[in-house]
């Protein structure tokens, strides 16, 4: 599948409210840092705010419009608002967790089984080349990465599939941080796969 | 009901808290609300107190709709989706990983450490060599974030021997991967 595709379903889906809340908070978050994707955003609400003006009507049984006019307890603003701190707090406090030298990662597990991620590379530090089980969805939030494919700034986001195999490395001025959803484990060749596999094939003996 | 006459009954909201508008706007946008939150699959309890917070939003924060920028029912609906996720996410159980096996394993070394088949042959080592107890321990502490006194509950052992037996296991994965 197309690349703009899998980004523009991404946006539809976050829009139309049908996101667990691991994707939820990274698409807002995308949502946040990229213009470009808030506007086609806007474009799917004014399309699904058509829809609601035609949506059937399920009547509320015991709500008047009165009790919404004395209700107190509307928060000052939703949580939507830069999300990944509000998320995981500040991440300069985080405990991050080194995997190698230079590259590390925060998880927060959702309800068992979505894990959301934050990868931290030092300046000039490359992940070595691998693919992935399922999709991979990568925002950056501060500093840079290239690959084979380009660069990517703080805002851009790179989907990857099954089919991409690709060796990141942080810009050596400033390293990166970036939001990341891994739908299946990542798998790395070369050299140094085995070992970097190692995570992998010791989960699978426990499953 | 017509776009142009929502939009008069929001005009009148916004500049003069007129009551009547605004029970016209709750019977027009109430139900239809409710009912997206129904066919997103939240109970009907739930759907009600959602519904009476969107409203409730459109009410106090009446300020914040702009028309020129976007219909009123976008803007609804934007308010209606915010309250799903923010629900959802109240709803979820959310655990921060403690700890990383990594950290254990690779111990800060450089990544360029290890031959392939001398990988391969440690992997082997660690699978084989660990008992299906210390297998259930390190998968309850490292992939199931269990805590220690969570561990120790389930399998009914003490929290120290937990303690203990753990940090064997994962002595004896690192002599492996030397």
């Amino acid at each position: 599948m197309n690349g703009t595709v899998v980004r523009n379903q991404l946006i539809f889906d976050f829009a139309s409210g049908i996101l667990g809340p691991a994707k939820s908070l990274f698409a807002s978050t995308y949502l946040e840092l990229n213009s470009d994707a808030s506007k086609i955003s806007s474009t799917f609400e004014n399309m699904l705010g058509e829809n609601l003006m035609d949506n059937e009507n399920i009547h509320p049984k015991n709500l008047k419009y009165t009790d919404c006019m004395n209700n107190e307890n509307i928060k000052s603003a939703s949580n939507l608002k830069d999300p990944v701190t509000s998320f995981f707090g500040n991440l300069n406090n985080l405990k991050w967790k080194q995997v190698y030298k230079g590259f590390r990662e925060f998880t927060a597990t959702i309800n068992d089984k979505d894990e959301l991620k934050l990868i931290k590379m030092d300046p000039g530090v490359s992940v070595p080349l691998h693919s992935h089980g399922g999709k991979e969805y990568i925002l950056v939030l501060e500093g840079s990465f290239c690959d084979e494919y380009g660069k990517y700034s703080r805002g851009d986001i790179q989907i990857n599939d099954q089919k991409i195999k690709h060796t990141p490395i942080a810009s050596k001025d400033t390293g990166c941080i970036c939001l990341s959803i891994t739908e299946k484990d990542v798998i790395f060749f070369g050299k140094y796969g085995s070992f970097l596999n190692l995570f992998t094939f010791i989960k699978s003996f426990f499953k | 009901m017509e776009k142009s006459n929502l939009n008069n009954l929001m005009k009148r909201i916004q500049k003069d808290r007129d009551e009547m508008a605004f029970s016209q706007i709750f019977d027009f946008f109430a139900p239809k609300v409710n009912a997206y939150f129904i066919q997103n699959r939240i109970k009907f309890e739930s759907s009600e107190e959602l519904t009476q917070e969107v409203l409730s939003t459109v009410w106090v924060k009446s300020n914040l709709y702009d028309s020129t920028k976007s219909a009123l029912s976008t803007w609804i609906f934007t308010i209606a989706r915010n309250k799903k996720i923010d629900f959802l996410r109240k709803n979820s159980k959310i655990n921060f990983k403690e700890e990383d096996i990594r950290e254990f394993l690779y111990q800060d070394r450089e990544i360029d450490i290890n031959e392939e088949n001398e990988a391969k042959k440690q992997i082997e080592r660690i699978n084989n060599e660990l008992d299906e107890q210390q297998k259930i321990m390190i998968k309850m502490n490292f992939f199931e974030n269990k805590s220690h006194k969570k561990i120790a509950d389930e399998l009914e052992i003490p929290l120290g021997t937990v303690k203990s037996r753990i940090r064997h296991i994962l002595t004896k994965m690192q002599e492996f991967l030397r």
